[in-house]
């Protein structure tokens, strides 16, 4: 016998299925729906899933939620650690409990060495759980090892007896599942009984229903576990849903959850036929998990070859990988190209990695990143990796992880985007915990891309643990007096250049006392107060150094003071002499027009519905038709559409929006201006018509979709498709980079004749806050495709973009002309964020340049040329 | 010919009253007028020629029951002969006592049309566009000669039909918001509303038409994908603002001042293509209401950029339902196998219009493979929608729209014997103007008759008065036939017919 191992397990799988293999065709629609998911140095309770998921129910329609853990913790499933460790933990749903003896007798009794088995333990009526409208299944958890003859037997039958036992026993436990789900779960006729996870040290549970009601209904809050993730689905089949068809998936050791969809399932169905696979739950996501542990399992590729086989590197990303990976992503792209999902998706993963003796969270994109994703890293003491489709869900599970461990904050070291199929970072990124090698009994997390490069945070920083008393520093009198000084005067900048400066030479205590300070001195009047918002979203906007602090941790009292302020003004509708009011979701039905010395309405966001006739952005919109101009608002959680709904002409109008805002912002303005104090989400300044948009961090997917005009400032970089079908006029600064496909089909005119255009400055900052370029002004294979007017000026002093990565578009030299024309946006960008134009922009390694020497332009190749590149001879 | 018409005036169209209420309970249709071609030659069925033995005895125009032949003066006047019912009728050969009259079939009939929109089709529907009434005679106006589709169905009548229809009698109305959220209850009087056709696809004045004569069939007409010019803002009630994958001239203005906005996702004609509209008739009018650039073609992506997945299109039909608290949200889709699925999806994610569009439609821009080639036949899309969404339990809540090659008053009553609530047109109102579908829509400047061009010369070859007549006649001609249909099945209201598939036989399986 001499055929390979992969060879000859899919060989013993020939029995497993009947002469006529079910249908290849998919069960159930679904577009997409909410993923999160975190891992934790330390193990945490279930609870921590429950508040970000609470807050993708627009992602998720009710009818199937899912939660997996991994990484379990002994004592709190009752079992002994070697137990946890080494043995199978099988969990069975029981749509009929009256078939457990049954399945038991069947299908675990005969071959397994029962260490433990009972029912979990859930609440006593599941109509105590809120919202939940169909009884979840019994569950049977079993730990197990396979009996040594059983095993041997099916080695011997296999032809798999030279191979690792270890090994041969999956693939048991992988069959003896296959065979049980086919007797107890037709998915077509009688539905019984099937198995939620067979894993190592892991497991899942799902119902009908969102995912926070599997935590709540199976007890899970206060269960600990290092990984996390949950999904809430969005089926729009059927009338009846069976939790089976909920995510998440399982492999082996893994469980997936998955939001998109796919072209080619039939292919990828297929394709898995070939290897003796056939699908029984007949999704997208059970097919990719299949497609998962066969690379996995069957076919031993390291993480690495399995993402390239998911997710092919492709065009320009390809040509820049060295040779030999070129070589090895070939051969895999040419066996496996068929078991590549085509289409939006993005996996996270949860993963015990039994061999390698880690847990893992994986998130990976698709090669398009048609699919939104978000990942936060937060380092320390404790470790936190986070996964999610919004930023808010993961600012979400930060605050629940704070409000437990004072070790957390509330704001993460790293926020980013992957760029899907990319020879960068290759679209995905894993976060592994693993024992401490220097700690005995403590593990440590390590975050790397795809192929296995360390995200690093910056070291030797110290977190802030806000738990603590503040106590009052040596010098309180002069800082008392600095601070009452610069707010009594209303000077912004010098109160802004105080704390500033004071930053990395201080400790969080002293300055934790000056925010308390400022915070006092605020309430007592108008102009303290607004000079003291003012030069502390300075504080929180700017990149400046540090010192000792974590940036992260600064941000987190920085921020919490602007909220305090915030939530200190005058409610609406009362009396005082303040011109601040402020309106909350409780008093939202007070809102009354400004009584003509008011001026500043503030909104606090928490609490409103993320979308429909009660959302906040609804609010703005009646308070703008009352008379409000000025809008300062806070507390977000997601809620998506602010500035929109105002109508044409509203030049003048001023919205100022803290923390994480949703999808959809700007998206239609026509004249206001619009702040964004933080990072942005998706879909922002769609159709935008004119106006002022400024984003104090990144912004997310299909930025400027069909945007007509407008000034716009982005601090850090956008993610894909920024631009599309944008015409008109449109100015933006993009201080950063973009994922790729940047102005497709751009056709705002001619630039140097009131046409639009973009800078792209492709710098970022490092982390005490100085400018530094990119390792490149632009990493994606396209832009500027199929543009037909506007220009990009992009920052490449090293020429290192080149024609293959455009499409219709042209490098040409930067006129003087051209740099009159962007010094202005330029000039503004750097009033708005601190980026200099001479000294961080045209500086290129300590040398001064002329802007030709730095800036390239890139614009539309006129139609005949087109023509004639495309006519063949 | 009529030309130089400021499309801005109001329309000279006489109403008995204008309807100011949504509900009045009896609707008012706008009156017929007759309004003959704007050529000199209207191109019938058949060819009456006149020899020189005609003595000018009046014979002929006497026993024409049609109007074909006109004394004037002491001459007899060109005969009308677009008007002549053909053989069946032949009196004024016969009868001519100098046997001066020959008659023989139209020979241009063997060379405009096609199999769907067969000469018949083309010329009684430009009748029906000058007087409101079907044509008399043989000429075939309720089906085409395709060899499926509508073409194949014919309805099962229980009854004969009436000589003295009662046409007040019978209702023809339809709700549009059968989702009862608070929103716009709008109602339209004829199961049948315009579809998208955009500024820069078609003249401003056509736009302008089809407005107004949508507007006083108390229905709606739509924008398209290529903005909202000013001149239709007298019609907002009556627009829908299509917002489509470009995201052309759509603004907030736009969808605000609107009772219904429309998602297009796709096109039944070109489904997965996108929209193009190429650099000739990208002229500085159209650039500027695009806000793009003269003289370059412009591409609408095949997806939305920022929708791919369920939950995205509920964000983003959320994102319109913020801007504009009234509004209706239209989604347009062509017909993939799992179209009853996105039926499904775009209700759940609020819409209230599921408009299916299927693959006979398009103008000749869109390339004929994919006509032909691409999208579910809307006939089967249809009925799998209607009764996925009744399986469901929704049927009741979404108005189901059909679209994609309905021609006739006959094609419209099929597709909601089958299952929709009603229809959208759009080549219809392009022959009811005397399009003849010679299919270079997009080439060179555009339309030889001036409908499908945005040409300043061409676009002078319709008048705005004469255009409106000519779409408020044919829809009056259709709806006295979609009540002659509902009398032959017994019924007195268009919504009885939905979904009556037995009402329908498909010759494949009768004798």
């Amino acid at each position: 016998m001499n055929k390979s191992f992969a060879n000859r397990i899919i060989h013993s799988r020939r029995d497993l299925y009947p002469a006529s293999p079910p249908a290849q065709y998919k069960d159930a629609e679904e577009g997409g729906c909410g993923v999160t998911g975190f891992a934790c140095s330390v193990p945490v309770g279930g609870k921590h899933i429950f508040e970000p998921s609470r807050l993708m129910h627009n992602r998720g329609n009710g009818k199937g939620g899912g939660i997996a853990a991994a990484g379990l913790i002994a004592e709190d499933l009752g079992v002994a650690s070697d137990v946890l460790d080494d043995c199978y933990l099988i969990q069975i749903a029981l749509l009929d409990p009256g078939v457990q003896q049954e399945v038991e007798r069947q299908f675990i009794a005969p071959s397994m060495e029962i260490a433990a088995g009972h029912r979990i333990p859930t609440v006593d009526d599941y109509r105590d759980v809120k919202g939940l409208e169909i009884k979840p299944p019994d569950v049977w958890r079993y730990f197990v090892r396979v009996k040594q003859d059983v095993l041997a037997a099916f080695g011997e039958k296999s032809g798999l007896d030279d191979i690792e036992p270890r090994k041969v026993e999956d693939e048991f436990i992988w069959q003896n599942t296959i065979r049980l789900n086919r007797a107890f779960y037709d998915t077509l006729g009688d539905k019984q009984a099937f198995v939620l996870s067979q894993g190592r040290n892991m497991m899942i549970l799902k119902i009908v229903g969102y995912a926070e009601q599997v935590a709540e209904y199976y007890q899970l809050e206060d269960m600990r576990a290092h990984v996390w993730i949950a999904h809430q689905r969005y089926p729009t089949k059927g009338r009846v849903w069976h939790p089976a068809g909920a995510h998440p998936f399982m492999g082996l050791d893994e469980a997936l959850v998955h939001n998109g969809d796919f072209a080619n399932y039939y292919s990828v169905a297929e394709y898995l036929k070939q290897k003796n696979i056939y699908p029984h739950f007949h999704t997208d996501t059970e097919v990719s998990i299949l497609v998962f542990d066969l690379l996995n399992r069957v076919y031993g590729y390291p993480l690495e070859y399995i993402i390239e086989a998911l997710a092919p590197t492709t065009e320009m990303d390809f040509d820049q990988l060295p040779t030999d990976k070129q070589e090895i992503y070939h051969l895999l792209q040419s066996m496996h190209i068929h078991g590549s999902p085509d289409g939006p998706w993005f996996f996270i993963i949860a993963r015990n990695h039994f061999y390698r003796k880690r847990f893992q969270l994986i998130g990976i994109t698709d090669t398009a990143m048609l699919r939104p994703q978000v990942f936060a890293y937060h380092d320390g003491e404790v470790q936190v990796g986070l996964i999610c489709s919004e930023k808010q869900a993961i600012d979400a599970t930060l605050a629940s992880l704070a409000e437990e461990d004072n070790r957390i904050s509330t704001v993460a070291d790293k926020y980013w985007n992957a760029r899907g199929g990319s020879h960068t970072d290759g679209g995905a990124f894993v976060f592994s915990i693993m024992d401490d090698p220097e700690n005995p009994g403590q593990k440590r997390m390590v975050c790397t891309d795809k192929f296995g490069n360390e995200v690093a945070t910056p070291k030797n920083q110290l977190g802030c643990d806000v738990s603590l008393a503040i106590s009052t520093p040596d010098n309180s009198d002069t800082l008392a007096d600095t601070i009452a000084e610069h707010l009594g005067r209303g000077d912004v900048t010098a109160l802004y250049a105080f704390v500033r400066k004071q930053i990395p030479i201080t400790n969080f205590d002293t300055l934790r006392w000056c925010c308390k300070r400022i915070r006092e001195e605020a309430e007592k009047d108008d102009i303290r107060r607004q000079t003291a918002i003012d030069a502390l979203t300075l504080l929180n906007d700017i990149r400046y150094a540090t010192g000792k602090l974590k940036r992260s941790s600064l941000l987190r009292i920085i921020r919490s003071t602007l909220k305090e302020i915030f939530g200190a003004v005058a409610p609406i509708g009362s009396d005082d002499k303040s011109t601040f009011r402020l309106i909350t979701w409780d008093t939202r039905d007070k809102l009354i027009a400004p009584d003509g010395k008011q001026v500043t309405l503030v909104l606090n966001a928490n609490g409103f519905p993320p979308e429909g006739d009660e959302c906040d952005a609804r609010l703005v919109c009646d308070a703008y038709a009352k008379g409000w101009k000025r809008f300062v608002c806070y507390g977000y959680r997601g809620q998506r559409f602010l500035g929109c709904g105002l109508g044409p002409g509203t030049k003048g109008v001023q919205i100022d929006v803290y923390g994480s805002s949703g999808d959809y912002l700007a998206s239609g303005i026509d004249g206001l201006t619009i702040s964004v104090h933080g990072n942005a989400q998706d879909q922002l300044g769609q159709i935008l018509k004119s106006g002022k948009l400024v984003i104090y961090g990144d912004v997310g997917q299909t930025f400027m979709y069909g945007g007509k005009g407008g000034d716009v400032y982005v601090m850090g970089n956008a993610a894909g498709r920024p631009l599309i079908n944008a015409v008109g006029r449109p100015k933006v600064v993009i201080n950063g980079t973009a994922l790729d496909y940047l102005a497709e089909s751009f056709m705002a005119g001619d630039a140097l004749k009131g046409g639009g255009f973009v800078i792209l400055n492709g710098i970022e900052f490092d982390h005490q806050g100085a400018v530094q370029p990119q390792p490149t002004p632009y990493p994606g294979s396209n832009i500027f495709s199929l543009a037909a007017g506007g220009a990009i000026y992009v920052r490449d002093p090293h020429r290192i973009l080149v024609e293959e990565q455009l499409n219709g578009g042209a490098f040409g030299e930067l006129t003087r002309e051209d740099w009159r024309l962007i010094l202005p946006y330029l000039k503004e960008n750097e009033r708005l964020f601190e980026i200099s134009v001479e000294d961080d922009l045209l500086m290129v390694n300590g040398k001064k340049k002329r802007p030709e020497e730095v800036y390239r332009k890139i614009a539309p190749l006129k139609m005949k040329e087109l023509a004639k590149a495309s006519v063949v001879e | 010919m009529q030309t130089n018409e400021n499309p801005e005036r109001e329309s000279s169209i006489e109403y008995s009253s204008t309807p100011v209420l949504q509900h009045s309970s009896t609707p008012v249709f706008p009156q017929v007028r007759r309004t003959p071609s704007r050529f000199r030659n209207a191109i019938g069925k058949y060819r009456l020629r006149r020899s020189s033995a005609c003595v000018a005895c009046g014979t002929c125009a006497e026993v024409c029951p049609y109007g074909v032949h006109k004394k004037r003066n002491s001459k007899m006047a060109k005969p009308e002969d677009y008007l002549c019912i053909g053989f069946s009728c032949n009196k004024c050969v016969t009868e001519c006592p100098e046997n001066a009259l020959s008659m023989e079939e139209n020979p241009l009939t063997g060379v405009i049309g096609d199999r769907r929109w067969t000469p018949d089709l083309l010329i009684s529907t430009w009748y029906m566009a000058e007087t409101g009434e079907a044509p008399p005679g043989d000429i075939e106006y309720k089906t085409g000669d395709s060899g499926g589709g509508f073409d194949r169905l014919r309805f099962h009548y229980t009854k004969e039909p009436s000589n003295e229809l009662d046409e007040a009698g019978f209702s023809t109305r339809i709700p549009l918001n059968r989702l009862n959220d608070g929103r716009a209850d709008v109602q339209i009087d004829i199961p049948v509303y315009g579809g998208g056709m955009s500024y820069g696809s078609i003249s401003l004045k056509v736009m302008v038409a089809r407005a107004r004569a949508w507007k006083a069939w108390n229905s709606f007409t739509c924008t398209g994908e290529g903005g909202y010019p000013e001149e239709l803002y007298p019609y907002d009630d009556h627009v829908i603002t299509q917002v489509a994958t470009g995201l052309f001239g759509v603004r907030e203005d736009t969808i605000q001042r609107v009772k219904i906005v429309e998602f297009k996702y796709a096109q039944g004609a070109k489904p997965g293509l996108g929209g193009h509209l190429l650099g000739d008739k990208v002229t500085p009018n159209v650039a500027k209401m695009r806000e793009a650039v003269p003289g370059s073609s412009l591409f609408s992506p095949f997806p939305f950029h920022s929708v791919y997945s369920v939950e995205d299109h509920k964000k983003h039909i959320d994102w319109i339902k913020e801007m504009n608290p009234e509004a209706l949200v239209s989604v347009k889709v062509s017909t993939p196998t799992d179209v009853d699925m996105v039926a499904v999806g775009s209700y759940y994610a609020g819409a209230h219009i599921i408009h299916l569009d299927g693959s006979y439609g398009g103008t000749g821009a869109a390339p004929e493979i994919a006509k032909k080639n691409i999208a579910m036949p809307i006939e089967y899309a249809i009925v799998k929608v209607h009764s996925f969404l009744k399986e469901e339990g929704i049927r009741d809540k979404i108005t189901v729209i059909a679209s994609g090659g309905i021609r006739t008053a006959h094609d419209v009553a099929k597709a909601m014997a089958l299952g929709a609530d009603g229809v959208v047109i759009g080549t219809s109102e392009m022959v009811a103007l005397e399009c003849i579908r010679c299919k270079n829509c997009e080439s060179g400047r555009g339309c030889a008759r001036g409908i499908a061009t945005t040409d300043p010369e061409l676009t002078e070859l319709i008048d705005v008065d004469w255009a409106t007549q000519r779409l408020v006649n044919l829809f009056a001609a259709w709806r006295k036939q979609l009540v002659g249909i509902l009398q032959r099945l017994g019924m007195r209201d268009i919504r009885e017919l939905v979904g009556r598939t037995d009402c329908l036989r498909h010759l494949d399986y009768v004798g």
